[in-house]
């Protein structure tokens, strides 16, 4: 019964790979770019802040699949042509950076503000000061939403198999098209994308238990 | 007639500041001479904390300055009160130890490291040099077995004696010490001021906040007492104490005596 899922495996196992691709591309850009926003929003001057933040409630307010849509169906107009993997991997990016941007702002805000006071006292400043007393303590803070955010992320890539970027959904459609199996099919993609999350997971437990100090 | 002929190494000069609409400081004068130690006295809500944070510039005030070691601080000495570099005021900051009511150690860095950060990642001091000197500040304060200790696994006297090492660590001009005890059980509250005490009676520049009143008048050299923004009064602990010339500082001993019974 399950024949069709081990007859399939090579293209799942490639799919998979697709996917595991998509995803840290997209987690590592989103990662840096909602690092840039939360310092734009925390620290910046207060016009680009403003910008900073108007952008950000749009990027909340709009549903992933309609950003997809935007990039595949309107940016053909303006000239400008990407290729859909890049093309996903950009609107993925900037989709989930501003849920970074949201976690890694709270992070920072919610150090306590005898800890910047103790920094500066000593005579930190700057970069500095935000390495050495406030980065590795709001990195403990932000780490739980963090992976969940991440988690979020490996999953809506199944979202950009409908503009027609071929990763793990998308290939488990396509078999299922060949083979009518559906449930074998969908339950073997499942059980990946549960693996993949899973494995995020544990390491973010890992991570916390590695970061975490006694309070 | 200090001894000293230089000035003094903190000195306020009409220092005025407001939250918002409300008057938190107004127009102080006081002087810190080297090796002296000041007692800040005072009812809550009267503007210690708040003159104390202006002295290490961790607040901005609006009128008046404040000159360490004749150096003006936080605003240019070209007189146009422009607000000096962040990096000048983060050195004239180094060059005052702060110490907090909360503690306010780095929970996520050994004791050792705490009291090393500074040394190393602002003064640059090799890091073999900077723990040599914060065993000996520890051994000092009576924690020089609990180097590899984080600040969670401490009690707070502990934690409070190596906010002072971390302070003493980047061998500061003068100390300042914003109520230091008040967060700590009473039984803690004898090893910090002995830290205290022996750190005055080594010639430290000192400005305490406190309300242990015996210990203001044992190891103060000068008290002051403040109510609603202003220095109401000031001179030795004798005086100030036996002798309280004004109607609120009168007040204010009366209140006390009464409530902890002095
Ligand atoms: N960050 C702040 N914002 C607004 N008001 C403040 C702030 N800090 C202190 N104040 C006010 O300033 C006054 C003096 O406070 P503070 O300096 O803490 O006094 P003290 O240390 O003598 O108790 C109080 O009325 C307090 O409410
Ligand atoms: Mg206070």
């Amino acid at each position: 019964m399950f024949d069709v899922v081990f007859r399939s495996w090579p293209l799942l196992l490639a799919a998979t790979g697709e996917t595991v691709l998509l995803s840290v591309a997209s987690g590592l850009l989103a990662t840096l770019l909602g690092i840039l926003l939360a310092l734009g929003q925390l620290f910046a001057a207060r016009a680009l802040r403003y910008l900073v933040e108007v952008w950000l409630y749009v990027m909340r307010g709009v549903p992933l699949l309609v950003l997809l849509f935007a990039m595949y169906y309107a940016l053909p107009y303006t000239g400008i042509d990407l290729s859909p993997r890049v093309g996903g991997i950009l609107v993925l990016s900037t989709y989930f950076s501003a849920f970074m941007a949201e976690i890694f702002r709270s992070a920072v805000l919610a150090v306590p503000k005898g800890q910047w006071d103790a920094a500066r006292g000593i005579g930190f400043h700057g970069w500095r000061l935000m390495r050495e007393v406030i980065v590795p303590q709001a990195l403990r803070l932000a780490s739980a939403s963090y992976v969940n955010t991440m988690i979020m992320l490996v999953k809506g890539t199944s979202l950009v198999s409908i503009i027609g970027l071929w990763e793990l959904t998308l290939a488990g459609r396509q078999i299922v098209e060949r083979t009518l199996a559906s449930f074998q099919v969908f339950g073997a993609v499942a059980l990946i994308y549960f693996v993949l999350c899973y494995g995020l997971s544990l390491a973010g437990r890992y991570l916390e238990k590695r970061f975490s100090y006694v309070h | 007639m200090s001894i000293e002929s230089g000035r003094a190494a903190i000195e306020l000069r009409g220092v005025s500041k407001r939250f918002g609409s409300v008057q938190v400081l107004n127009r102080v004068d006081l002087d810190v001479h080297r090796g002296k130690a000041v007692v800040l006295i005072g009812p809550s809500g009267s503007g210690k904390t708040t003159l104390l944070r202006c002295m290490n510039f961790l607040e901005e005030f609006e009128e008046g300055e404040i000159r360490i070691d004749g150096e003006p601080l936080g605003y240019s000495d070209d007189g146009t009160r422009r607000r000096r570099p962040e990096r000048e005021i983060a050195r004239q900051r180094a060059a005052l130890g702060m110490v907090f009511q909360s503690f306010n150690l780095f929970p996520h860095m050994t004791v050792l490291a705490n009291v090393t950060v500074g040394p190393v990642r602002i003064k640059g001091l090799p890091r073999s040099e900077a723990e040599a000197v914060a065993r000996e500040l520890l051994d000092r304060v009576g924690l020089g077995h609990k180097l590899d200790a984080y600040p969670g696994q401490l009690s707070g006297g502990q934690q409070q004696r190596v906010a002072i090492a971390r302070a003493l660590a980047m061998k500061p001009k003068a100390m300042l010490f914003d109520e230091v005890t008040s967060a700590l059980d009473p039984e803690l509250v004898g090893e910090v001021l002995a830290v205290m005490r022996q750190l005055a009676e080594s010639g430290m520049t000192m400005v305490i906040v406190t309300h242990e009143m015996a210990f203001a008048r044992d190891a103060a050299d000068q008290v002051v007492f403040m109510s609603g923004g202003s220095i109401v009064e000031a001179g030795p602990p004798d005086q100030l104490f036996h002798a309280p010339q004004t109607e609120r500082l009168q007040a204010f001993l009366r209140h006390f005596r009464e409530g902890y019974r002095l």
